[in-house]
């Protein structure tokens, strides 16, 4: 009886491994294509666009791209770590923003990609931009020093059955260098070590602006239904703020204007005020690291007070002002506690629990995602303070990799232009080539989820306006000690000036080793 | 008329009564027990702006089979499901093998260092696994076995843990007396190990086995680093592709967790009365 | 790697009963136990080392290697790509010296202790009701308690992050059905505690019934006859006969239980959203101490030291636990 049952295990096990093998037959006989060359590349959500793979692998059908997304954390943390290591793993790896810093450290384990030439692989594809002037469509293509040159149009291959592919192309003997001028400078430094060598190229930028419910600002009495609807709400709203102050000011007005069962229910301005913190210090010209000339930068710069070397978060007045600015928020009540990212959220983003939420560009994609219900509600207002930050990602060739060649041919390929502007028209995430910025397709670029906003022009403008921060390899780590240290006030559980005592101390166990 | 003699009642002593509220603990013990997985079904057959509505959605929805489309347009999931299968059951026979000779060897058989040695293994079970991942990653790097089944299969063929479940599985179920006596009739260790203790501990080797299968299947942090193609990813590597933003999305995680968990969830139907008398075995023997 | 729970059977030996003692049912402190068993001498001992030899050999390669890597460098200031500086014994001062240290012990306690007894109970009430011999429907009761047991925890931990919100929850929602206000299971360090407890009890409580379950079936039936001609009621029986019978695996569990327990990790992580365990260290387990000290700031040699101190914590323990056991379930019966 017993054995009988096994036996029965075992068939099913027999009917999933031939479903299987039947499937994965049947997938060979279409490929015939010989491989000769893999590229492995090790990235996280979404990054990579798939139909541009697809689009690469019809250019280049003996290239294989596996790609594998994965929890960005450990990817950028232990797994990298381990790579490098033992000289074995990805040839391409997507680097987040706030690992840029750690990274930089250790140039040893990417290719410097000055030194990389792109062959003529790419080239049997002529043109790259297309740009839409007084009605007509021009194209261009770029010289060795990458600047633009006119071409006439041919924008696109013919492929094995005859068809016509539009696609971009990059010349032959393209390095980093010649490509540079394409993207906005200060998110071409993160991926820069100080000798010069560039380990990573910039694909998105996060931006930062601010989403705002136009019904509930409406209902609030902050904007009249009809500068909501004719759109001229958002600069009024981007003009009510000009300045942090003014923010909170704003979402006491909100908040004072709450119904009292609305109140009571924990209903607020802004999902969380803790996000003004960084959103603040990003707009400073410097964080929690000085650039001293190494790659590693330090956490230590001269007091002018006590005229001694000490940890700069320990005495920069914009960090406690940062600090001070979110408890004078937090004691006005105009946030809700609700945690970015906690199953909270999506059902508060829903209901109207919140009217604001600070988000970079990749943000509203997940908000259209958990929020169907709210379409057309949403508008985009400019960040006070003018510019800001949050994310992004670079992408670097290992040291290790035995495709250096390909990895190159494929990495100018994607992170050209064209094919950053099909990531943003599928995902929103934002590009950091800025010459496309002035593309109709971002300029003109406007959301209906967003009330028709111009969300390629609002957002480029404030990423326009930043200036380079230097990111250190402790940077999470340091936000989170001060973003754990605000959640404590917030809580209740601690007084301001016994939670920044306690996060000083965390923060000198957390530095300890640092230089 | 005919007199039916009514059979006595049956006496059942107060510490066999099973009362309404036995049932109702049950009932209650059950549902918690089912309702995350239904739940997992509920957000992933509903998306996440449903269930993020007040009050939720409670009733599965219908867009389950987007999601099984969409897993099946992101990721080759058969493949991802033989892969599995078969690191699965490799380790499964190998755990049960080789951590029965050694149970057997540190359970019943009188050699030097056999204290010490058990000792010391269950010491180090005790080291959190996570520092191990470099080194182990190191290890397998120098074999070339990155990206392959075996750098899965290999250092899962036997644990410490399997060795010391069936010490004691050994030292509980099989008596001495036995093989006392199977050895006075001439037999030699390898025959006594064959013929009477295997038999003795099927049922735990059983679920030693499963255990091990579900370990393998559910497994993530390790196989998400070695593995690289598509073509090599388990079943939770492969539904993690699925994660398409920066962030969580409910829906799909959840989706993704309830196709990687279903294929168990059906194992189950067939082998789960197996697995629990196999669990409570040992006692009831002997 | 895989994570396998031994079957705790006790051992089926004669229960020593002696003749004409007032109360023969009650179970009696077993002799010396005879895990001592020294080895079979009629079996030749030598074939051990060919029977250990696979596992011993796999131990050495992918059991110690890791064990040692993390011994040796928790005495250093340890950068495995970069810098790596022999400090001798500092990473082990400043780890006692380290507040959060403390913390995460406390943290780590707390949700022990609220995972492993209530969950104890619960299981062995469990296995009362299932050992009924006229309890309907047996292998369906006992079937579907085994099915949290069989998923991923990383899966389970989002559903019940879900299930745990502020102010969305379902389980605030059923809360508030009896009039309580919304807990925070985030901020509030002993809620975020229940909650952790509550996502290991539900993995490991239907499991353990059937361990329990086991253990109580093999207490002869007899005991309990004569208990109740005796007149001892059902708490006395359960008191006396069952609670005995159930030393050896009530001990097991709790072993068991404790490694699990100084291991949990994915449920915090998950829960609390981070690797530094919220804004108090609430979440802060010692696993997840050890990770975000290791892997987020860093300090590998400091990582290390704090896997090593989790190790001589669980030996500790053990051994705590063993006399514990050993003392409650055996001590009355003097």
């Amino acid at each position: 009886m017993k054995f009988k049952k096994f036996t029965a295990g075992i068939a099913l096990a027999g009917l999933v491994l031939g479903a299987g093998v039947s499937s994965a037959t049947a997938a060979a006989t279409e490929e015939k294509v010989t491989i000769s060359k893999t590229i492995t590349i090790w990235t996280f959500g979404d990054v990579i666009e798939p139909n541009l793979i697809l689009q690469y692998k019809k250019v280049h059908p003996d290239i294989q791209l596996e790609i594998k997304k994965s929890d960005l954390a450990a990817m950028n943390g232990t797994d990298m770590t381990a790579a490098c290591t033992s000289k074995t793993g990805p040839d391409l790896v997507a680097v987040e923003v706030q690992y840029s810093g750690k990274w930089r450290s250790y140039p040893k384990c990417f290719t410097d990609l000055k030194t990389m030439r792109t062959s003529s692989a790419n080239t049997t594809m002529t043109t790259i931009f297309k740009t839409h002037k007084k009605g007509q469509d021009n194209y261009y293509d770029l010289d060795a020093s990458g600047n633009r040159i006119k071409v006439a149009n041919s924008n696109y291959y013919i492929d094995s059955t005859g068809a016509k592919v539009n696609v971009g192309s990059v010349k032959a003997g393209l390095s980093a260098t010649s490509i540079k001028p394409n993207f906005i400078p200060w998110r071409w430094e993160q991926g820069v070590g100080h000798d010069g060598s560039v380990i990573g190229i910039p694909t998105d930028v996060g931006g930062m602006e601010v989403l705002y419910r136009t019904d509930l600002f409406v209902k609030a009495g902050l904007i009249t239904a009809a500068q909501s609807k004719n759109g001229t709400g958002r600069d009024i709203v981007s003009k009510m703020w000009p300045t942090w102050d003014k923010f909170i000011a704003t979402g006491k007005k909100y908040v004072s204007k709450l119904s009292a069962a609305d109140k009571k229910k924990g209903v607020g301005f802004i999902d969380n005020v803790g996000g003004i913190f960084t959103a603040m210090l990003n707009q400073a010209k410097e964080k929690y690291y000085h650039d001293n000339g190494t790659d590693s930068g330090t956490i230590y710069a001269v007091n002018p007070k006590t005229k001694k070397k000490e940890p700069i978060y320990s005495f920069s007045p914009q960090i406690k002002a940062a600090w001070d600015n979110v408890i004078v928020a937090d004691k006005a009540k105009i946030g809700t506690r609700t945690a970015q990212f906690s199953p909270d959220w999506p059902v508060g983003m829903n209901n109207g629990k919140f009217a604001v939420i600070m988000a970079p560009a990749w943000m509203m994609d997940y908000v259209k995602q958990q929020a169907p219900l709210t379409k057309g509600k949403w508008d985009v207002a400019a960040l006070p303070g003018g510019g800001g930050n949050l994310g992004g990602t670079q992408l670097g060739i290992t040291s290790y990799s035995d495709a250096k060649q390909e990895a190159w041919d494929f990495l100018s390929w994607y992170l050209a232009p064209e094919q950053q502007l099909q990531v943003f028209r599928t995902y929103g995430l934002f590009p950091s080539t800025k010459s496309i910025y002035n593309d109709a397709s971002v300029k003109d670029y406007k959301d209906p989820f967003f009330n028709n906003a111009p969300v390629g022009k609002i957002y480029s403008t404030g990423i326009l306006k930043l200036k380079p921060i230097f990111e250190g390899e402790l940077n999470p780590v340091i936000d989170k000690a001060f973003g754990d240290g605000l959640g404590r006030v917030a809580a209740g559980k601690k007084t301001s000036a016994a939670s920044w005592k306690i996060t000083m101390d965390e923060l000198k166990k957390l530095t300890r080793t640092a230089r | 008329m005919t007199t039916v003699v009514k059979p006595v009642k049956n006496r059942r002593p107060s510490w066999q009564k099973v009362g309404l509220g036995g049932y109702i603990a049950l009932g209650f013990m059950a549902f918690l027990s089912v309702f995350p997985f239904y739940w997992m079904f509920v957000v992933a057959s509903n998306g996440t702006e449903e269930v993020s509505k007040i009050p939720p959605a409670l009733l599965p929805g219908p867009r389950f089979l987007t999601v099984i489309q969409h897993v099946y347009e992101v990721i080759p999931f058969n493949t991802a499901l033989i892969n599995t299968t078969i690191v699965g059951l490799v380790v499964a026979v190998a755990q049960v093998f080789f951590s029965a000779l050694a149970g057997f060897a540190f359970a019943k058989l009188d050699f030097r260092g056999r204290r010490g040695m058990i000792v010391f293994v269950i010491a180090t079970m005790m080291l959190p696994s996570q520092l191990g991942i470099i080194p182990l990653y190191i290890l397998i790097a120098g074999w070339g076995w990155v990206n392959t089944l075996l750098a899965l299969i290999v250092p899962a063929l036997v644990t410490a843990f399997g060795v010391f479940w069936m010490r004691q599985v050994i030292d509980a179920q099989v008596p001495n007396e036995m093989l006392e006596a199977a050895s006075i009739d001439g037999a030699g260790v390898m025959r006594v190990y064959w013929s009477i203790v295997l038999p003795i501990i099927r049922q735990s080797g059983f679920v030693l086995g499963l255990f091990s299968f579900l370990a393998t299947w559910n497994d993530f942090l390790w196989p998400n680093l070695v593995l690289q193609s598509p073509d090599m990813y388990t079943a939770q590597v492969a539904v993690n592709q699925l994660k398409a933003s920066y962030v969580i999305d409910y829906a799909l995680n959840l989706g993704g967790a309830f196709m990687a968990t279903a294929p168990l969830l059906l194992l189950f139907v067939f082998v789960g009365r197996r697995l629990v008398s196999g669990v409570m075995d040992g006692a009831v023997k002997g | 790697m895989s994570h396998v729970v031994a079957n705790p059977s006790p051992r089926p030996k004669d229960k020593g009963r002696s003749k004409g003692a007032p109360t023969p049912w009650r179970q009696k402190k077993k002799p010396k136990e005879q895990a001592e068993f020294p080895g079979l001498r009629s079996l030749n001992g030598k074939w051990g080392y060919l029977f250990i030899a696979p596992f011993i050999i796999m131990f050495l390669i992918f059991g110690l290697a890791p064990v040692l890597y993390s011994t040796v460098i928790a005495f250093y200031q340890y950068d495995p790509l970069g810098e790596q500086t022999f400090i001798g014994l500092d990473n082990f001062m400043y780890l006692l010296d380290d507040s959060t240290f403390w913390t995460s012990i406390g943290n780590t306690f707390d949700i022990w202790f609220w995972s492993t007894f209530p969950q104890m109970a619960m299981s062995i009430g469990l296995a009362a009701v299932l050992r009924n011999r006229f309890l309907k429907a047996k292998t369906f009761w006992r079937t579907i308690l085994l099915v949290p047991n069989i998923t991923s925890v990383l899966a389970v931990a989002i559903v019940f992050g879900q299930l745990f919100g502020r102010d969305f929850g379902m389980v605030n929602m059923v809360l508030g059905w009896f009039g309580v206000p919304n807990v925070d299971f985030i901020e509030n360090p002993f809620a975020a505690h229940i909650a952790i407890a509550s996502m290991i009890t539900w993995r490991w409580v239907g499991y353990n019934a059937l361990i329990f379950l086991a253990a109580m079936l093999a207490i002869p039936d007899e005991l309990y006859e004569s208990a109740s001609l005796d007149g001892a009621k059902s708490w006395q029986q359960f008191r006396y006969v069952t609670l005995p019978g159930l030393r050896n695996t009530i001990t097991f569990v709790l072993i068991v239980g404790t490694i699990g327990g100084l291991q949990v990790f994915a449920e915090p992580l998950t829960l609390g959203g981070s690797t530094s365990g919220g804004s108090e260290h609430q979440f802060s387990t010692l696993t997840l101490f050890l990770y975000d000290q290791a892997f987020v700031a860093n300090q590998w040699g400091y990582g290390a030291a704090i896997g090593i101190m989790i190790t001589i914590i669980v030996l500790i323990i053990s051994g705590i636990n063993f006399l514990v056991t050993r003392a409650l379930t055996t001590g009355e019966a003097k």
